[in-house]
């Protein structure tokens, strides 16, 4: 056995472990032991050192009986050759399976899957493992548990857990022979309390030479005074003293850390930790194909373990789980190797030490949730705070990488960068960290998991990840913002940059629908919970500081719509940017949206703070947008989008998330009514709603704008652009008298915006500008609209309909008059 | 532990279509390191079937061997056993001891395996041991017709030999075991 192993450096974060409850802290196998459950531990019944002896005898005891029974030899009659064997059935070419050569064949077979693996074992420490002893214990005690579990077979990896267990066992067999070889005086055979030197004589006292011997004495006093007593020593080294006398309890068999008895040792802590000493975690578990027996889910143990940890992700850094998540990066891939060698391959053998020192320490009892979480499915890892642990420490070297995972755009190089974990690493702060996180691990694993875990577990499969991952985060918590690191905005920054080229990509593409595509975008932009934000905020940043791409990008879209006035509609994009910081906090609040919120997102973005147009056409294209000729989902799109609108822009004054939630059912009544809006509009002072039903009143007339010019532009029904003006004629009175107020609101809210920032403030001015412009081209817009619906009015089945429509033509021309005025004003600053 | 498969005389196809379906059964790929043959194959159909089953094979030309590239005699080591490999044709008188025993000191060898007799046999004499696996086939010999097909599998372990023995006596597989261990001390040449 080597002594270079040993004189290792000491890892860096030998400090981590607490102290108290290690007594036998340096003695890394036998705390071990301790922790997997083999040995008592000190704190249970005041166990000493002898019981852990005759523990110790007894496991070693179970271990020889066990070898002697399945290790095969067939030479050797099995009964000590009492009958005559019956060859018939005992001869090499038997197909008898039950012949002890049959037997000795199949272990043959096991020997050489395992062999395969042990001669790659840390090839990097071969100095040790790949010596014949090492490896032939290895080879052992692999197939003598795989012979015991023939359930679970060899599996591999196996050998790497068994590996560091055994590497402990060997150092502090070097440190005891250290010890003994300094005080050696102990380690003496002492019979009688006298010890015995290998003279012949009992009593060492010659006569002849006293009188010699006198001077020697003082010699020999200097050298007495060197023993001293057992008490004297550090306790450390008398507990090492006392577990290797050779005359306690059960003897030789008794000594807790004996060369002699390494493999026996090393299969009773490797069998405690693949059973999990009936704790919830059993790392067995980790290696069978098929779900277990009592889970929820119909998964794979590891596979469940894998998604446990990417549940735990989402809760702690969701930017960087839906970042994974979207690549297609699925937990399995790396964690099983973590998993199931418990970080073995990641970390230098040495860190890995300490990682498991933690580990282990940390209990694995089963923690036993109350009552109604049993039928949900609890992710069986996190059940435990050894599981909780060992999730968190994945989770953590997760987030250690977060910086260069979020910045490959590629699911191989994530996969990379994650398979090849660093060398040199602060592993001091990842255990910190990991500690953490474990509270939170085992907060997290209540129920209604199910959703979450089925939502998380199918997105990975379908196409449309997002729109799955939204609808699983739809259930889960809000996110606690305060884990998210320092470095967060500078990461969101960077990932927007990123994002921005990726979305105007996607937005240039053709679908069969427009609003869909917004959809979808949108709902890609809504998919992140609050604390992500990012791809809406990019959108709307970049649509704030380049007017000129979203125009473009506009007009895309209005390609696809058939609307011949682009211009006007990126120009109506541009006016909205002024509300950029508004559209971004609005979107922050993605948590319970659903497909209704996307439109309503893109209908605000469309617009926001410019006054420009709301005409008849605005509030008859309101009912057309989802479902074109049926009136009550318009309507219903129209309630959802209000509210949503309302809530987007509650949220962008304040920062009033909860209002948000509030708000949301109060605008969905409030659509038919007029008398409101004006109360609202109003009562300025009660603000932030205010602003928000008309801004709302707002949106839904810009957004119906758009689709009532696709639908004119491509000659749809104009009988349904009649039915739709008389359904909602009555708002748009209140909606133009609303949109010179609201333009009014937006325009303060403009000036509260420049207010924000400097990077902001260049951009406002460019914008108002831009709304002042887009503005009028509105208003020719509606103007043109208005004659082409007076020349429609005569199609129209109701001569009510026709008076209503004349008026409301009216009035909005005079609020169009108005709305010129303004854009004047606006362009002139 | 090495696993020698000894075995010949199948005359096939000229005097047995093929090995007992028993027999057959038996022997499957994995198990043997290395096959032995003594001979009278004939065909290279069967070469090929003992290739199957591992892929050392050593044959010695027998009389009615097709393929005339065999050696007469053959030795290899296995282990620490020296084996030597004859047909035994040329042997004369055919299957005696003190005939083959020559042979075996020329050859120098622990164990020598002949066929030729169609009957299985195992000596143990001066520090040697002469083995005749028989006819795996059970084919007529040159001067008799009552014959067991059986072959012999050697389990050399070290300096110790296990001889199984498997022969199909009225349509039953019997298996018997001989043991042998080779004295440490070698022999002198002379």
């Amino acid at each position: 056995m080597s002594k270079e192993m040993v004189k290792e450096e000491a890892p860096s974060s030998s400090g981590v472990v607490s102290e108290e409850n290690r007594p036998f802290g340096s003695l890394r196998s036998v705390q071990w032991r301790i922790n997997l459950g083999i040995l008592p531990s000190s704190s249970s019944s005041s166990s000493s050192i002898d019981d852990l002896r005759r523990v110790t005898a007894d496991s070693r005891r179970r271990y020889a009986g066990l070898r002697r029974r399945l290790l095969v030899d067939p030479h050797v009659p099995k009964d000590g050759g009492s009958s005559s064997p019956d060859l018939v059935m005992d001869n090499p070419l038997s197909q008898n399976p039950d012949s002890t050569w049959g037997r000795f064949f199949r272990n043959a077979e096991l020997e050489k899957m395992v062999d395969q693996d042990l001669s790659r074992l840390y090839p990097e420490h071969g100095s040790y493992f790949q010596t014949p002893g090492c490896q032939g214990m290895l080879r052992r005690i692999l197939l003598l548990w795989c012979l015991g579990h023939p359930e679970c077979g060899y599996r591999q990896g196996m050998h790497e857990l068994l590996a560091p267990l055994l590497y402990v066992l060997h150092v502090d067999v070097e440190r005891l022979s250290e010890v003994r070889k300094l005080y050696e005086d102990h380690f003496i055979d002492k019979f009688d309390g006298l010890s015995f030197e290998e003279n012949d004589v009992t009593y060492n006292f010659d006569f002849k030479k006293f009188l010699d011997s006198m001077e020697d004495e003082i010699g020999s006093h200097s050298n007495s005074k060197k023993v001293k007593s057992l008490d004297e020593l550090d306790p450390e080294i008398q507990t090492i003293v006392l577990l290797s006398d050779a005359y306690g309890a059960e003897g030789e068999l008794g000594i807790v850390l004996s060369e002699k008895f390494m493999e026996h040792d090393a299969y009773c802590m490797f069998d405690a930790l693949m059973s999990g000493a009936h704790g919830a975690v059993a790392m067995a578990d980790f290696f069978s194909p098929s779900p277990a027996a009592e889970s929820h889910s119909s998964l794979p143990p590891i596979i469940e373990a894998s998604a446990a940890l990417y549940h735990l992700l989402s809760i702690v850094d969701s930017s960087l789980h839906s970042h994974l998540v979207e690549l297609g990066v699925e937990p399995q891939y790396f964690a099983l190797r973590w998993l199931r060698v418990l970080f073995g391959r990641e970390f230098s053998l040495q860190d890995l030490l300490v990682v498991w020192d933690e580990i282990f320490t940390a209990d694995n009892s089963q923690l036993h949730r109350d009552s109604e979480d049993d039928e949900s499915s609890s992710f069986k890892i996190l059940n435990s705070h050894r599981g909780a642990l060992i999730s968190a420490v994945a989770v953590s070297m997760i987030l250690y990488l977060r910086s260069s995972l979020l910045a490959t755009e590629n699911a191989t190089s994530c996969l990379q960068r994650l398979l090849n974990f660093p060398e040199n690493i602060n592993l001091k702060k990842i255990i910190v960290k990991a500690k953490s996180l474990q509270i939170l691990a085992l907060d997290s694993n209540v129920s209604s998991l199910s959703s979450t875990f089925g939502g998380a577990y199918n997105c990975s499969k379908s196409a449309v990840v997002r729109g799955h991952s939204l609808s699983s985060d739809s259930v889960s918590p809000k996110t606690p913002l305060s884990l998210v690191p320092d470095s967060y905005w500078e990461e969101k920054w960077r990932v927007l940059h990123k994002e921005e080229e990726l979305r105007q990509n996607s937005v240039g593409k053709q679908t069969p629908s427009g609003k869909k595509r917004w959809s979808e975008k949108v709902k890609l932009s809504l998919s992140r919970t609050e604390s992500d934000p990012s791809p809406a905020r990019a959108e709307n940043c970049k649509k704030g500081h380049r007017s000129s791409i979203r125009r473009s990008l506009l007009e895309d879209l209005s390609q696809q719509l058939g609307l011949e006035e682009d211009a006007e509609k990126g120009g109506c994009l541009g006016a909205s940017n002024s509300e950029d910081d508004h559209c971004i906090e609005v979107l922050v609040e993605g948590d319970n949206c659903t497909n209704k919120e996307s439109i309503c997102a893109a209908e605000e973005r469309c617009e926001s703070g410019s006054g420009t147009v709301v005409s008849d056409e605005n509030s008859s294209i309101f009912s057309e947008p989802a479902s074109p000729g049926s009136g009550t989902n318009d309507h219903e799109n129209d309630t959802e989008k209000s509210s949503v609108a309302s809530n987007l822009f509650i949220d962008e004054n304040d920062d009033h998330q909860q209002s948000n939630l509030e708000d949301s059912p109060l605008p969905v009544s409030l659509p038919p009514e007029d008398v409101p809006l004006n109360s609202l509009h109003e009562n300025e002072s009660s603000g932030k709603m205010v602003s928000a039903m008309k801004e709302r009143r707002h949106l839904s007339g810009r957004f119906q704008w758009f689709w009532k010019f696709g639908r004119n532009n491509v000659g749809e029904e104009t009988s349904d652009k009649g039915g739709t003006n008389e359904a909602a004629k009555s708002p748009n009175h209140d909606c133009k008298r609303n949109t010179a107020d609201s333009l009014t609101a937006g325009a303060s809210r403009n000036s509260s915006s420049t207010s924000k920032g400097d990077a902001v403030d260049q951009n406002v001015m460019g914008t108002l500008k831009n709304i002042g412009q887009s503005m009028l081209e509105h208003i020719q817009v509606i103007e043109s609209v208005f004659q082409q619906d007076r020349g429609q009015v005569g199609s129209l089945d109701n001569f009510s309909k026709n008076i209503l429509v004349g008026k409301g033509q009216v009035t909005a021309m005079t609020a169009l008059k108005e709305l010129r005025k303004i854009s004047n004003l606006l362009s002139e600053m | 532990m090495v696993l020698v498969l000894a075995i010949g005389d199948l005359h096939i196809p000229h005097r047995a279509p093929d090995l007992p379906p028993k027999f057959k059964s038996m022997l499957v790929p994995g198990k043997i390191q290395h096959i032995i043959c003594t001979g009278n194959l004939c065909v290279k159909e069967v070469h090929d079937y003992f290739k199957s089953l591992c892929p050392d094979l050593h044959v010695t030309r027998g009389e009615f061997d097709e393929d005339s590239r065999y050696p007469e005699n053959k030795t290899l080591t296995i282990g620490q056993f020296k084996l030597g490999i004859c047909h035994g044709h040329q042997v004369i008188p055919w299957g005696d001891l003190d005939s083959l025993a020559m042979l075996q000191r020329q050859l120098d060898v622990d164990i020598l395996v002949t066929g030729h007799t169609h009957q299985f046999k195992a000596y143990k004499h001066e520090g040697g041991v002469v083995i005749n696996p028989g006819s795996a086939t059970g084919a007529y010999s040159s001067f008799t017709y009552d014959v067991n097909p059986s072959f012999v599998l050697m389990d050399i372990d070290g300096l110790r030999v296990v001889v199984y023995v498997y022969e199909l006596i009225d349509g039953e597989v019997k298996v018997d075991k001989i043991d042998f261990k080779k004295t440490a001390t070698t022999r002198s040449a002379q």
